[in-house]
């Protein structure tokens, strides 16, 4: 038999999401970033506005697949803004309840991430093991594990039994019982400290400047919380704090990340112990009025912002959606200056980028006087990884 | 106390302040008067967060919303540029973080924000001919790559 040639990439579902960031190198060192996005643009504000407002909601949530609520919360926050709709309280608890789901398998699910960029891959099998456990609980009251198809244009589309309700409570006390360890190894492992501490260094200054948002300026120490400064679904109701650090590294991110776990576990206890009784959905008119909305929400990665302009028909006259990352982007390359090339999967990483961990990056050594060479992303950790085992413990 | 809105009346003086709901401020400027009205803003009320930007074709013109966040209340300056001449002011010098906003304006819409550093395409590809997707008489029969 002949042989067979099997491409693989730059396209490839085994890849992560495409991107590509040109890094100009000065010897090891990051002196220009470039980032061109889009690979990825599927043209779905352009979409919507062919769409009726049912079948946007599905869409919506298809946006991310990691912060998919978050989205499609948004969206029927617009719509029912515009059309003066105030939901139950009991819907108002569960789409919370998601929402803090969501938080704590995006968190989970990065930590990971963050533990396979350094090398760490046992801190990545341990937490995405974890994360399972959230899957499930959103696979039992949903149905689904990623977009859940929840939430409607009036309330939600499935109630949380009884039995629901311990088993979250059952799940969280779990959950804590694991965050406290990955808090134990992240702020005590020498790995971890070695590889992060100091590493990706944002001053709030900059943060401010390039209106970033979520954990990564949480860990400047800016107190900026969408659920606390605009208080949304039931987020006005329930206790829990915003988490700051102000070591401004990437460290910080981490624990910024962990301890809001620990937040996230006090919301969802309080929503299950306290789910107020009543109907799941208010009856809705198919139309909506002319008219416009903003809504935003503090997705896992940050202020998640969407814009809605009806027009008096069944479908969206604008939708405008600006996701966290979009708004973090500007601050990599700032964390990335003067740092080392076996930093960046790490500072990049930090920022918990949705849209796209990158498939290529292209290296313009010593200023760009020679030409570039194409790295992927694979090459890239296992060189800094490398770097650090050889280079900078001998030194 | 002074709410946010009304510490905006004062420093906006004869600006018109419409409060939409708590939370939500709009402000509506004439494009010439945008510079001056994001500075006043960043310079006398603190504004420092710079949301989004978005854009609309009302089909006679393009709409410009700058969405900022300030002690909880999302600041919406609205302004617009004719479909023939469709430039605004860039705000990247008093708010950076518009930078790429900005850039996302120019890809879809083809409105041109003046001053701004860095116009290349940020969600089209870089070959891209087929227009301006988010005009309303685009049709996707019309785009494509070279």
């Amino acid at each position: 038999m002949a042989n067979v040639k099997l491409p693989i990439g730059p396209q490839h579902p085994a890849l992560k999401e495409p991107e590509n960031f040109t890094i100009t190198l000065d010897g090891e060192r990051v002196v220009d970033v470039d980032i061109r996005i889009g690979y990825t643009h599927r043209g779905i504000e352009k979409l919507m506005e062919t769409r009726t407002y049912t079948q946007n909601l599905y869409l919506v949530e298809r946006i991310c697949g990691i912060c998919s609520y978050a989205h499609v919360q948004n969206f029927a926050q617009n719509v029912e803004e515009i059309l003066g709709v105030q939901i139950t309280k009991r819907a108002e608890y569960i789409r919370t309840l998601f929402l803090e789901l969501e938080r704590l398998h995006s968190h989970f699910l990065w930590l990971g991430v963050a533990g396979h960029e350094i090398g760490f891959d046992t801190l990545f099998m341990y937490t995405w093991q974890d994360r399972e456990v959230v899957q499930d609980l959103l696979e039992m009251i949903s149905g689904n594990r990623v977009n859940y198809a929840m939430n409607t244009i009036g309330g939600v589309r499935r109630d949380v039994s009884k039995d629901h309700q311990k088993k979250v409570l059952d799940a969280m006390d779990y959950l804590e019982k694991r965050a406290a360890y990955y808090k134990e190894v992240g702020l005590g492992e020498k790995t971890i400290l070695a590889r992060t501490q100091g590493i990706g260094i944002l001053k709030p200054k900059i943060a401010l400047k390039y209106s970033a948002v979520g954990p990564t300026v949480r860990a400047s120490g800016i107190a900026m919380d969408i659920r606390k400064d605009d208080p949304y679904a039931s987020y006005a109701e329930t206790p829990f704090e915003v988490i700051t650090t102000d070591t401004c590294d990437v460290l910080g991110r981490i624990v910024v990340r962990v301890l809001e776990v620990f937040e996230s576990i006090k919301i969802i206890r309080y929503l299950m112990k306290h789910l107020p009784p009543g109907e799941l959905v208010v009856k809705v008119p198919r139309k909506v009025p002319e008219g416009e909305s903003i809504s935003h929400t503090e997705a896992p990665r940050g202020e998640d912002i969407h814009y809605l302009r009806s027009n008096g028909t069944e479908k969206p006259e604008r939708y405008k959606v600006r996701t966290p990352t979009m708004a973090n982007l500007p601050v990599i390359a700032e964390m990335l200056k003067d740092s080392y090339l076996a930093d960046v999967p790490i500072v990049v990483a930090a920022i918990d980028p949705c849209m796209g961990c990158m498939d290529r990056v292209l290296l313009i050594k010593d200023n760009g006087k020679k030409p570039g060479e194409l790295v992927d992303w694979d090459r890239l950790r296992a060189y800094s990884n490398r770097w650090y085992t050889q280079k900078r413990w001998k030194a | 106390m002074t709410t946010t809105e009304e510490l905006i009346s004062q420093v906006l003086q004869g600006v018109p302040v419409q409060v939409k709901r708590e939370h939500r401020i709009f402000i509506t400027v004439p494009r010439t008067d945008l510079i001056k009205t994001v500075n006043i803003l960043a310079s006398e009320l603190n504004v420092q967060h710079l949301s989004t930007i978005t854009a609309r074709d009302t089909g006679f013109e393009f709409e410009l919303l700058y969405h900022f966040f300030l002690n909880g209340v999302v600041i919406t300056v609205r302004t617009s540029c004719p479909r023939d001449d469709p430039t605004v002011d860039s705000i990247v010098k008093i708010f950076p973080g518009a930078v790429l906003y900005e850039r996302e304006l120019h890809d879809i819409l083809g409105v041109v924000p003046s001053g701004h550093p860095d116009l290349r395409p940020l969600l089209l590809p870089d070959n891209w001919v087929g227009g301006y997707p988010l005009r309303k008489d685009w049709k996707p029969a019309e785009g494509g790559e070279e």
